[in-house]
């Protein structure tokens, strides 16, 4: 797939990307050579057993992490060369996370976290933003739950207001990361498909990194990451061919 | 668990030798003083004088060691607290509890005396130094003195033991770890299994209610005896002791008071709600520092106070009070330093418990830095903390420390000669100004190696952290 920085339908993309860490005699490298556009108003999966180097892309992906050497694109902003707090700014209006765990800020009741990103920013949500949050809070079923602390909540509960203040500020691109890595079978079903809903009806982009079939079959889209290389990118999959590449993959190395 | 982590005891060395360099100083140098007065003609007939320079000393040893005995066992429970996760592993693994326990303890021990022989060695060195820099200027005549005095090994014991005993103290929630707990993140006690423990409140509030009653009966009594103060005395040690048993009471309210005052921005709000997270852990953090600037303030008010009632009395009899201006002048210049010392130890450990504070909670920090915190927000929200804590500090210090040097200039000299009657308590403004500075400058001190050890962590690698 030739990327280009132009390419209007790419909301994060990512060229001849390699990281490696350590110095350089005896650097170990994460990604080589990593060329991938992640599409707007799509679901999308990462996938690759662990060590694979797909945290390390999405990190980078996310401004958390710098490449070694290739260019990052969020949108239209060239962010190679970002320093900390322009990366951090970006993270704060652009970007969403949510995380296997510890997501939350313990000492903020669960109004306060959904909030934190408008107050990092040292505003108040304006009435349409707090329309769109009072949405989410009812959708989510968090509305008993708002003055709370996270540790009150259970891993599901706690995830889903995760996934609301990922979703709070309409970022370009919200990363997930491995989100359902602690949680049991069935909240795990109620995440996914709260994910695969926000991206189908508010047309929210989302990257998640996994190594759950199960989880990638929610998808749209499945790129597979093996050895810091992209090894195939396939349309929405069942679970079955995701397994069976993945088994594939595994006796081919 | 055998190793011996130095990093990790650095501040509790600090503060042991801290003690034990006071201890030695004070002791060779009021060993010193005494064979100066000695050969004096006038003073030198009697042994009051030394008797009761040694009975200052001493008071003031004690107060440092019980300030060193607060902070190191606070210290101990913070590294405790970080260290949960660890001891929990070696309990799964097979460990024993009270085994693990005693190596914290061992590790007090090993510090204690580390501290001890340091102080020892900067304390002799100290009156060493000044003597013969005095001797050097022709302002004493060289003396006969010995410095390997005996009687200096009794703070040093002192500082092994209480440092001892406050490591095994601090370690007590060894105890409470759970193998099961290898699995899960440290925690400290919540707010409210703090407050639950109802005996100890109890007895808290009762001694610190009855002491403050002693007291005012002390002032009452004064009115016609000096003899008062030695009710004031009891009254101000039971309501202090009841103060430190129920800090987790005090300490809190006080938190949150001061918290409010710092805004409403995603640093003030959060530093506010770090400040109260634990308060078990954030009162242990600031009691020691109460502790130091109620000293300070006391001895200062009350001296102050001293003065206007002796004022008072002076122009009802001019001639019985020849002279005093000087030697109040004195006597605050000495007991401010020998109090401030207390304070200084407890400035260390309040330094200190925020640094290991911040450092355990490196993987929120790198949670906030991913959702969009930048690094001047975390470093102002740090040192908003660490504002807070020592705010809250200050201002119970000040209005604990008020109120007992008045009672002890009420109840003392409220008869005396002249017959002053009740005055108003006297603040030295000097005094709370060097206070506020020394606050400001102990805020910047506290919050700067935490914030710049937070910020340089990437916010991947924290986020990494177990």
């Amino acid at each position: 797939m030739e990327i280009t920085s132009t390419t209007p339908s790419l909301v994060s993309r990512v060229v001849n990307l390699s990281k490696s860490y350590g110095a350089a005699d005896n650097a170990v490298s994460a990604l080589s050579d990593v060329s991938i556009g992640i599409r707007r108003g799509e679901f999308t999966a990462i996938m690759g057993p662990s060590g694979s180097g797909k945290s390390t892309l999405m990190h980078i992906m996310a401004g958390l992490d710098s490449a070694t050497s290739g260019q990052v694109w969020l949108g239209d902003t060239n962010i190679t060369g970002l320093g900390d707090t322009e990366l951090t700014v970006l993270r704060r209006r652009r970007v969403g996370f949510v995380f296997q765990s510890f997501n939350l800020v313990p000492t903020l009741d669960i109004r306060g976290n959904l909030m934190l990103p408008f107050e990092l920013d040292g505003r108040r949500a304006n009435s349409e933003e707090q329309g769109w949050i009072d949405h989410l809070i009812a959708t989510l079923g968090l509305s008993a739950r708002m003055t709370h602390r996270p540790h009150e909540l259970s891993g599901g509960q706690q995830q889903r207001v995760a996934i609301a203040r990922a979703l709070a500020t309409r970022p370009d691109l919200v990363f997930a990361d491995e989100p359902t890595g602690n949680l049991d079978s069935r909240t795990s079903r109620e995440v996914l498909t709260l994910l695969a809903t926000a991206s189908r009806e508010y047309g929210q982009s989302i990257a998640m990194v996994t190594h759950d079939p199960i989880a990638a079959s929610y998808a749209d889209r499945i790129l597979f990451i093996a050895d810091g290389r992209v090894v195939e990118d396939r349309a929405k999959s069942s679970a079955e061919d995701i397994s069976r590449f993945m088994l594939g993959m595994e006796n081919v190395s | 668990m055998k190793r011996f982590a130095v990093r990790e005891h650095i501040p509790s060395i600090l503060v042991a030798t801290l003690g034990a360099m006071f201890g030695v100083s004070l002791l060779l140098g009021v060993g010193a003083l005494t064979v100066l007065i000695s050969a004096d003609d006038v003073t030198g007939s009697s042994g009051t004088v030394a008797a009761l320079l040694a009975v200052v000393a001493w008071v003031f040893i004690i107060i440092a060691i019980y300030v060193s005995a607060v902070v190191t066992s606070n210290t101990f429970a913070t590294i405790i607290a970080g260290r949960t996760r660890t001891i929990a592993l070696l309990r799964l693994i097979g460990a024993s509890a009270s085994d693990q326990r005693k190596a914290v303890a061992r590790e007090g021990f090993i510090v204690g005396a580390i501290g001890a022989i340091l102080g020892t060695i900067l304390g002799t060195a100290l009156v060493a130094g000044l003597m013969s820099t005095l001797v050097a200027l022709d302002i004493v005549a060289a003396l006969e003195f010995r410095y390997l005095d005996p009687v200096v090994l009794l703070p040093v014991v002192a500082v092994i033991l209480t440092t001892w005993l406050a490591s095994w103290v601090g370690s007590r929630r060894v105890l409470t770890v759970s193998p099961i707990q290898a699995t899960g993140a440290a925690q400290e006690m919540t707010r409210e299994e703090t407050t639950a423990r109802r005996s100890r409140n109890a007895v808290a509030i009762v001694l610190f209610a009855s002491g403050i009653g002693l007291l005012l009966l002390g002032m009452v009594v004064g009115l016609v005896t000096q003899l008062g103060v030695l009710i004031g005395i009891v009254g101000g040690l039971l309501s202090f002791t009841g103060l430190v048993l129920g800090a987790h009471l005090v300490m809190p309210p006080a938190l949150r008071l001061v918290g409010r005052a710092f805004g409403n921005s995603a640093s003030a709000k959060l530093a506010a709600e770090n400040a109260v997270r634990y308060p078990e852990r954030s009162s242990r953090t600031t009691i020691g520092l109460v502790i130091g600037i109620t000293l300070v303030t006391m001895f200062a008010v009350a001296i102050s106070s001293f003065q206007t009632i002796i004022y008072g009395a002076q122009e009802a009899d001019p001639a019985y009070y020849e002279g005093i201006d000087q030697m109040v002048l004195i006597t605050v210049l000495v007991f401010s330093v020998l109090t401030g010392f207390s304070a200084l130890i407890a400035a260390v450990g309040m330094v200190n418990n925020l640094s290991l504070s911040v450092l355990q909670r490196t993987r929120e920090l790198g949670l906030l830095r991913a959702l969009g915190f930048t690094a001047k927000q975390v470093r102002r929200m740090i040192l908003a903390e660490s504002a807070q804590l020592v705010a809250a500090s200050v201002l119970v210090g000040l209005v604990l420390g008020i109120f007992y040097g008045w009672a002890g200039a009420q109840s003392l000299l409220g008869s005396i000669n002249g017959n002053p009657g009740f005055v108003l308590p006297t603040v030295p403004l000097g005094l709370i100004g060097v206070i506020v500075v020394a606050a400001i400058v102990l805020t910047v001190a506290a919050s700067t190696a935490p914030a710049r050890r937070a910020t340089r962590v990437a916010p991947v690698v924290a986020l990494a952290v177990e």
